[in-house]
């Protein structure tokens, strides 16, 4: 390996394998340094027991932007998405489960059994977010616009947005102005009457955020998932032999195309001269120049980790600490003997096929969040659990199984505790939660792993936890994501660049990020020809 | 039958500047108010002989200098007392006293931490530019983000310019200031958890969020607007409480010529084939008017007094959603001397100010905890005020009025409660939690009024106690106040007219409803 390439990617996630390709693809010969022994941050698939192979912490894509699947072929690298006919099953304590399929008239027939009106609603509420989603899936693809000197491509671009939000009609741009701000809790209150409903529709304006469903802002958070998928409780996304399959797919894709890719290479520094990027050095002591270097690391690890923060300037350094990456979520994935049973299920296998929620009401949510606010994790929490051995048996023995699941809300920072002593409670917490739906799982669990945000920060690099690389909030997006003035996938180092989750739009495992960096990058590249 | 030009439904401050304005330009303006004094929720009440309450609203700070000029108000008898400072004693025997003094106030922040009473003086001047940039928003007439008419797009554009022009630092502080939680905008600032956490309390007032809450930084915004022009309009008292800005306000418009009757409520407005003409009273007497201008919140105007065939469905369904939530109570003592404060005992200019019971960010979060499940808060947010102090006139000598402003008292209880049977155990609760931190209160207390959310909406008329006339969070701001489509102060119905705080740009005792809804029917009348 020559020890000079004219781009280094710090950082083999999803994103980092998306602008790799792209860059690949325009003529440059990108290499990516990934920390671990292999590719994909956290979209990863890996063996926690014997026979048993998990999504370890990411268990469901975004979904992937449209042209990143088309652009990189993943399929045709071997990437399977599979789509479960359920997105959603919602449990509820009392055994009357609400099972969401995919199909909007199945699932509201389903939802028509507990609610006429709410049944209609969920058609009305889909046909709105189809609405609103065409506008803002415009808005994901855009480089956040230069506030004080907007560019001609700016002020197309913004100009294109507006005639589409006005174009949408008075009542769509009106519903667009008033939802963004709103509390998820309040705009599900205005389509639904049935408290389970709301609850799992709510979550998807909650998950991975440091924010509750009485949180002003969560509509957006929903506003800005449905742009990926336009029905209410939110899609499913799962990929053949785990969500690792994706970012493999990406690597080949990446490689083909002519990047170069080394696992267990991990950048210790970040090489700057002039205040300009000279390369990278690893820990291996080996030093790497390079004309340009992108992170896909998050915001606060590449400049406060990766660089002597005194080669930033005190605005840009105190905005940098400003930026909130309060971790919320915590993973446990169990090996499991058999299929528990749910109650209220029985035996509708294609019911568990998708995404399970627990969290049967808006206040159920809300004092889950509660408890985080004073540093402690739910003893009620919210889940949402995956067994993606139903509809990919490759990843269990037979007959076995492998149960995914989020467990919201788990503060990084903890109050008179630390994660370590937390773990095994925050385990038994979540199997408990659970066994009240499913009283047979306690006696079918194989093995047990817990992820902290503690373990996200130190084992996978999330700083704080924040599976985002930043929370999603109001004033945390589009050119406020990362900060104002840096919401362009530069920096204030010439020559260095961000590409990760911390950037716009940066909602999971979409790949909008990587594909937007890689644009604007190949804009200055090639200025500097 | 005489038939007015203008007929104002509440003898608001609002409906009142909204008819002096009118009147002014030659109108023949009539004011029904249902009560027996003027003023709505800005109103002074004898409810003890000899002891005046600021019932509701008790404090000002936000009245628009323009109103106050134009209608020449201390000419009419309106004085502003100043209130000076914030006193927040803390539970371990200590406090924080801010005042309008700089150099005390730095010294006294500088004693809970020397990096606070910087960044103190930091944050004032961060705010001036971003009090200047929302002021003109505050004499705006809401642009139609959907409509493409030019006068619509050059205020967008003007607004869009305006912020563009505000230097990178500015912009990054309002962007935040618009989006944040107080607490969390806060914490960039400052270390000292009390500190934090009474400041932040100006940004739950009256909203049914928490400090922690996104959208309730710009609030703190609206503290600052008060200051920003010198000592004048800063917080303070009217003299003979709040309801002599009413009167003030109520005198120049009669001298104007509006005609005003009291204890007259409206029961209908009369629509025919979809303009309004006129009013029908409680008492069945019909009067009529080539415009109704109506300061009563929504819920009142098209739901209670307008047969609902008159107005569109989807209308309809948005001032039905149209948020109240009333958060918030008062409790009005009548003392016999001072409350005796454990951090500092005896008299003295601390009780002259605001007395602020929010020792703690995780205080006030915990108390909005309680009301977001149907309960009082158990140890609520307490905001007093002693204006006997400065204004002798409201108590009899040597007595004293305090008036407690309390947070949260939800509207909405939970099943199975209902404010008239807690009415007690919500002034119990104040007073016991005022107690903690002045133990003699108790023993001085003549006699107590308890006004809660339900009592704010039966004898004020405020949907759901909400003092704003509608939930201040951000998409009920601006151009979606109250109704998206409606916050021209026009109405589906032609010649009807919405004039009160549920209108841009709000609450509080700022009167700019009342003035710009009048230009606006100037505008349509001529």
């Amino acid at each position: 390996m020559s020890n000079s390439h004219d781009v280094v990617i710090i950082g083999g996630g999803h994103n980092g394998l998306v602008a790799a390709f792209y860059l690949a693809r325009a003529g440059y010969k990108p290499l990516v340094l990934e920390r671990r022994n292999q590719v994909g941050g956290a979209a990863i698939t890996e063996e926690f027991h014997p026979g048993f192979r998990a999504s370890l912490l990411a268990h469901s894509a975004g979904p992937l932007r449209p042209e990143v699947v088309r652009d990189m072929q993943l399929e045709k690298h071997g990437l399977k998405m599979i789509t479960p006919a359920v997105d959603v099953t919602a449990l509820s304590p009392d055994g009357r489960a609400l099972v969401l399929y995919r199909d909007i008239e199945k699932a509201a027939a389903d939802i028509a059994k507990i609610s006429k009106s709410d049944a209609a609603k969920y058609r009305e509420f889909h046909a709105a977010l189809e609405k609103t989603s065409r506008i803002i899936s415009k808005v994901l693809t855009l480089t956040p616009p230069e506030i004080s000197r907007p560019s001609k491509s700016d002020l197309f671009g913004l100009l294109q947005l507006g005639r589409s939000v006005r174009g949408s009609g008075k009542k769509n741009t009106y519903d667009l102005l008033r939802w963004g701000p709103m509390a998820i809790a309040d705009l599900v209150a205005e389509f639904f009457e049935n408290d389970l409903l709301r609850a799992v529709i709510a979550a998807r304006g909650i998950f991975g955020t440091f924010l509750g469903p009485w949180s002003a802002g969560t509509a957006l958070v929903l506003l800005l998932r449905a742009a990926a998928d336009a029905n209410p409780a939110g899609g499913n996304c799962f990929a053949a032999g785990g969500m690792g399959a994706i970012t493999q797919a990406m690597a080949k894709s990446a490689q083909q195309a002519g990047a170069e890719i080394l696992t267990g290479a991990e950048v210790a520094e970040i090489k700057i001269k002039d205040g300009a990027v000279r390369g990278v050095a690893l820990v291996s002591g080996e030093e790497i120049q390079a004309r340009a270097v992108i992170s896909n690391a998050d915001p606060k690890r590449t400049f406060l980790k990766l660089m002597d923060p005194v080669l930033l300037s005190p605005t840009f350094t105190k905005r940098l600490q400003n930026f909130r990456m309060n971790g919320t979520v915590a993973k446990i994935n169990l090996a499991l003997s058999g299929l528990p049973s749910f109650s209220g299920l029985d035996g509708n296998n294609d019911a568990v096929s998708g995404r399970i929620h627990i969290g049967p009401g808006i206040d159920y949510l809300e004092r889950a969040f509660d408890e985080s606010k004073y540093g402690n994790f739910s003893r009620a929490p919210y889940l949402e659990i995956a067994i993606p051995s139903l509809t990919d048996p490759s990843l269990a023995p037979r007959g076995q199984h492998v149960m995914s699941v989020y467990m919201q809300y788990a503060p990084y920072k903890l109050k008179n505790a630390t994660w370590q002593d937390q773990r095994i409670a925050l385990g038994d917490t979540v199997i408990k939660t659970i066994a009240q739906y499913a009283p047979d799982l306690p006696g079918k669990i194989l093995h047990t792993q817990v992820i902290t945000p503690l373990d996200l920060e130190e084992i996978y690099g999330l700083t704080g936890g924040q599976i985002f690389h930043g929370e999603l909030a109001l004033d945390q997006i589009f050119t406020m994501r990362p900060m104002l003035d840096w919401a362009r996938y530069r920096t204030p180092i010439e020559n260095l660049y961000l590409c990760g989750s911390g950037t716009h739009p940066g909602t999971g495992l979409t790949g909008a990020s990587g594909a937007n960096a890689a644009r604007e990058i190949l804009k200055d590249l090639k200025a500097r020809r | 039958m005489t038939t007015y030009d203008i007929i104002v439904i509440g003898g608001g401050h609002n409906g009142l500047t909204h008819a002096a304005y009118l009147a002014r330009a030659g109108k023949k303006v009539l004011v029904l108010e249902r009560r027996h004094v003027l003023g709505g929720a800005a109103v002074t009440e004898e409810v003890f002989p000899g002891f005046k309450f600021s019932v509701c609203s008790y404090v000002v700070s936000l009245l628009r200098p323009e109103i106050i000029r134009d209608l020449d108000l201390p000419r009419h008898g309106l004085e502003i007392l100043p209130l000076d400072g914030t006193f927040t004693p803390m539970p371990n025997g200590d406090y924080l006293w801010r005042v309008n003094d700089h150099g005390q106030t730095h010294r006294e922040i500088a004693r809970h931490s020397r990096l606070d009473a910087e960044a103190y003086d930091e944050f004032g001047k961060a705010m001036q530019p971003m009090c200047h940039f929302v002021k003109p928003i505050m004499n705006m007439v809401p642009p139609d983000p959907t409509g493409f008419n030019p006068k619509d797009l050059s205020k967008l554009l003007f607004l869009a310019r305006r912020f563009q022009k505000l230097s990178s630092e500015d912009r990054y502080n309002l962007v935040q200031l618009m989006t944040m939680s107080s607490a969390d905008f806060l914490d960039q600032w400052f270390e000292t958890d009390v500190l934090k956490a009474t400041m932040s309390a100006s940004g739950i007032i009256g909203t049914f969020l928490g400090v922690r809450s996104p959208g309730t930084a710009y609030v703190l915004l609206h503290h600052y607007m008060g200051e920003i022009d010198g000592a004048f309009r800063a917080w303070g008292f009217a003299r003979g409480g709040t309801g002599g800005i009413s009167n003030a306000i109520g005198e120049a418009a009669v001298e104007a010529g509006v005609e005003i009757r009291k204890e007259t409520g409206v029961a209908k407005i009369i629509v025919k084939n979809g303009r309004a003409v006129g009013v029908a009273l409680a008492n069945g007497d019909e009067i009529y008017g080539r415009v109704i201008s109506s300061s009563v919140d929504p819920r009142h105007t098209f739901i209670e007094f307008i047969d609902n065939a008159n107005l569109p469905a989807d209308f309809l369904d948005e001032v039905k959603r149209y948020k109240f939530r009333g958060s918030s109570g008062k409790v009005n003592l009548a003392l016999d001397a001072l409350p005796d404060f454990k951090c500092m005992p005896g008299p003295g200019a601390h009780l002259r100010g605001a007395i602020s019971i929010s020792p703690a960010v995780d205080y006030m979060e915990r108390a909005y905890d309680d009301a977001k499940y149907g309960m009082f808060s158990r140890r609520p947010y307490i905001d007093m005020v002693i204006p006997s102090l400065t204004d002798p006139s409201v108590a009899p000598p040597g007595k004293h009025v305090m008036s407690c402003f309390v947070q949260y008292a939800p509207y909405k209880l939970r099943p199975g409660l209902h404010w008239d049977q807690l009415k007690d155990d919500f002034g119990n609760t104040v007073i016991d939690t005022i107690s903690e931190y002045a133990p003699n209160l108790k023993n001085i207390i003549l006699h107590k009024q308890v006004v809660t959310p339900l009592d704010l909406e039966r004898e004020w008329g405020l949907s759901e106690g909400n003092i704003f006339q509608g939930e201040l969070s951000l998409e009920q701001l601006f151009f979606l106040r109250p109704v998206s489509g409606f916050a021209r102060f026009r109405t589906p119905i032609k010649n009807l007219y919405m004039c009160g705080s549920a209108t841009h740009p709000g609450g509080g005792i700022m009167g700019a409803p009342g003035r710009l809804s009048a230009l606006e029917v100037l505008k349509d009348a001529n």
